[in-house]
């Protein structure tokens, strides 16, 4: 009896709070820092230009085999304003096939490649959901400006040391100098 | 004869012109309830309830409505055709026929009958055919189980219904709803007799199947009971009659316990009784729905009990008292104070039960099962009662 008294209290007492229902396409709920959504690319502000090589390691590593990359000689390394001399040219990655594993983060060495926030892919098209080397940037700028993202290994990346070092060229890491292997996409 | 060719075509066209209105004011305030339950349900669970149609989703019932009228209208292959098209009907039809002598302010009835209670409880109970018998003509094993359990519960839960109204009649001294409701106008009969009014509220609830009692819709257990096979616009006349029952019982709570339109500090307008009566009824209406978000539905074992067990001998004794009372009389508080008196006896047994360490408790419940068994044992497999040892509980 005291107990049912104490019931009805608890559910009048969920009439004078504020709903927890958000509606979703007005209203979006913040997501968690941590929370690991769709790849993207990330940018070197020092160097003006992605942090990705293309040294495809993430294409390689892929469970889902979602990716490609194709590198190409970067051509601020030969005016001297990069340490990095092979730079991407196109990445593509099918979002509808990707699962969120997070392998591809963990083995660049580069910090070229993070999980972003993006979590809201609905779309008409088959293949709609494909991301070039453009939506795949803007995706990793915005996690970058969502977050304070640092690099985790900067002796390897941040430009103003490698600049620095120029006339040492031999310290830049090797997987830059990796062969590259475009391989064609197994469409879906 | 001569009262029926007295009959002039006048009043049958006035009578008309009062039950159509009756009709589309009860389909009003069905779409009126439908909204509300879902917004207090929403918010009660922390969610907002429908938002999305009309304004606050106010037009939502209304679009549900035009959904079921055009949903198709199926029915078994092996149901029987003639008592499932029938059912909505026998179900619906006493339901509104009783609204006749529902009286909304002093003058505002269809037909002021003098045995308007006993008009009341005679098609109440009509609506139990209805339910067993579409589950019947369902040609389905959970609605057979429907309305079975709908046969069951509704015969049990009449008796405590039936003697509260009763008792209501025994301290009125009339069966007429009007003079019901002019005898409260200094004190309403809840300060009178709030054993009665618990016991109305709890078999009214039971006789409509709102949620702790509904053990005959249970979705959980025959996924909908006697309605499961029924759609569209049929399934829409069920639900209809559902939610004119739950504020037929509102509506009689607050007529004959509440006070109707009736106002301790004197006479009001016709108009303002009205609403002062719509402003009760609605307020019963949702501490119904309140109880509905509040817990959840009891086994029909359980059902069983409480109301065989439980409110039977309440009401019961909530006729002896008020004889006493009238028989003697003594002035009205004693009855106050007997009403308190004989509600108070469940509400400690129940407390002294809560109270106990669940350990002992389950032990109660153990030895009585075993106590249970010893009583009959079973001859054809031979099996003997025994005696079983109830672990003592560990400190």
């Amino acid at each position: 009896m005291i107990a049912g008294v104490k019931g009805l209290l608890i559910t009048i007492q969920w009439l004078f709070r504020k709903p927890v229902t958000a509606h979703y396409p007005e209203q979006h709920l913040p997501v968690q820092k941590r929370y690991m959504g769709f790849p993207g690319l990330l940018w070197d502000d020092t160097a003006d230009e992605p942090f990705c090589t293309g040294c495809m390691v993430c294409v390689r590593e892929c469970p889902t085999q979602c990716m490609t990359a194709v590198m190409h000689d970067n051509p601020k390394a030969k005016e001297g304003t990069s340490h990095r001399r092979k730079i991407i040219e196109t990445f593509e990655i099918n979002l509808n096939r990707c699962i969120l594993c997070g392998i591809c983060e963990d083995v660049c060495a580069l910090d070229a490649i993070e999980m972003t926030h993006e979590h809201e892919l609905a779309s008409f098209a088959r293949n709609g959901a494909r991301a070039d080397l453009q939506d795949l940037l803007v995706l990793g700028r915005q996690f970058q400006a969502a977050m304070p993202w640092q690099a985790k290994n900067p002796e390897k990346n941040v430009a103003g040391i490698a600049l620095a070092k120029k006339d040492a060229p031999a310290s830049t890491p090797a997987s830059d100098t990796a062969t590259p292997s475009p391989k064609e996409e197994s469409s879906a | 004869m001569t009262e029926l060719t007295a009959v002039t075509f006048s009043e049958v066209s006035v009578i008309a012109a009062a039950l159509t209105a009756l009709l589309t004011g009860l389909s009003i305030i069905v779409l009126s309830l439908v909204w509300i339950e879902r917004k207090f349900l929403g918010r009660i669970q922390g969610r907002v309830g429908p938002t999305r149609v009309g304004p606050f989703g106010l037009l939502q019932p209304v679009a549900d409505g035009i959904k079921l009228l055009f949903k198709e209208d199926a029915s078994p292959a092996w149901a029987n055709k003639g008592i499932f098209w029938a059912a909505p009907l026998l179900i619906f039809i006493p339901s509104f026929v009783l609204w006749i002598t529902i009286p909304f302010s002093n003058d505002w009835v269809v037909r002021n009958l003098e045995l308007g209670l006993f008009y009341f409880i005679a098609f109440s109970v009509l609506s139990i055919v209805g339910l067993v018998l579409a589950g019947w003509a369902s040609a389905s094993k959970y609605a057979v189980l429907g309305g079975l359990r709908s046969a069951a519960q509704l015969v049990s839960y009449e008796i405590p219904l039936i003697m509260a109204i009763l008792v209501v009649v025994m301290v009125a001294g009339s069966m007429n709803i009007v003079a019901v409701v002019s005898n409260q106008e200094s004190v309403p009969y809840i300060a009178i007799m709030p054993l009665g009014f618990a016991l109305f509220m709890l078999a009214g609830i039971a006789e409509v199947g709102r949620t702790p009692f509904d053990i005959y819709f249970a979705e959980s257990e025959v996924v909908g009971g006697p309605f499961v096979e029924y759609s569209g616009a049929h399934w829409a006349v069920f639900f209809l009659a559902e939610y004119i029952n739950t504020f037929l019982i509102a509506v009689m709570a607050a007529l004959l316990f509440l006070g109707g339109w009736s106002w301790p500090f004197g006479d009001l307008p016709s108009l303002a009784g009205l609403a002062l009566f719509m402003g009760k009824t609605y307020l019963v209406v949702v501490f119904i729905f309140w109880l509905r978000g509040t817990y959840p539905r009891l086994r029909i074992d359980q059902l069983m009990s409480i109301g065989w067990k439980v409110l039977l001998p309440l009401s019961f004794a909530n006729i002896l008292i008020a004889a006493f009372q009238l028989f003697y009389g003594w002035p009205s508080w004693t009855l106050t104070l007997m009403s308190l008196g004989v509600l108070a006896v469940p509400v400690y047994f129940q407390i002294r039960v809560q109270r106990q360490p669940a350990m002992e408790r389950a032990r109660m419940y153990a030895e009585r099962a075993i106590a249970h068994r010893a009583r009959r044992p079973i001859a054809e497999t031979g099996a003997v009662a025994r005696t079983v040892t109830v672990k003592e509980p560990s400190a």
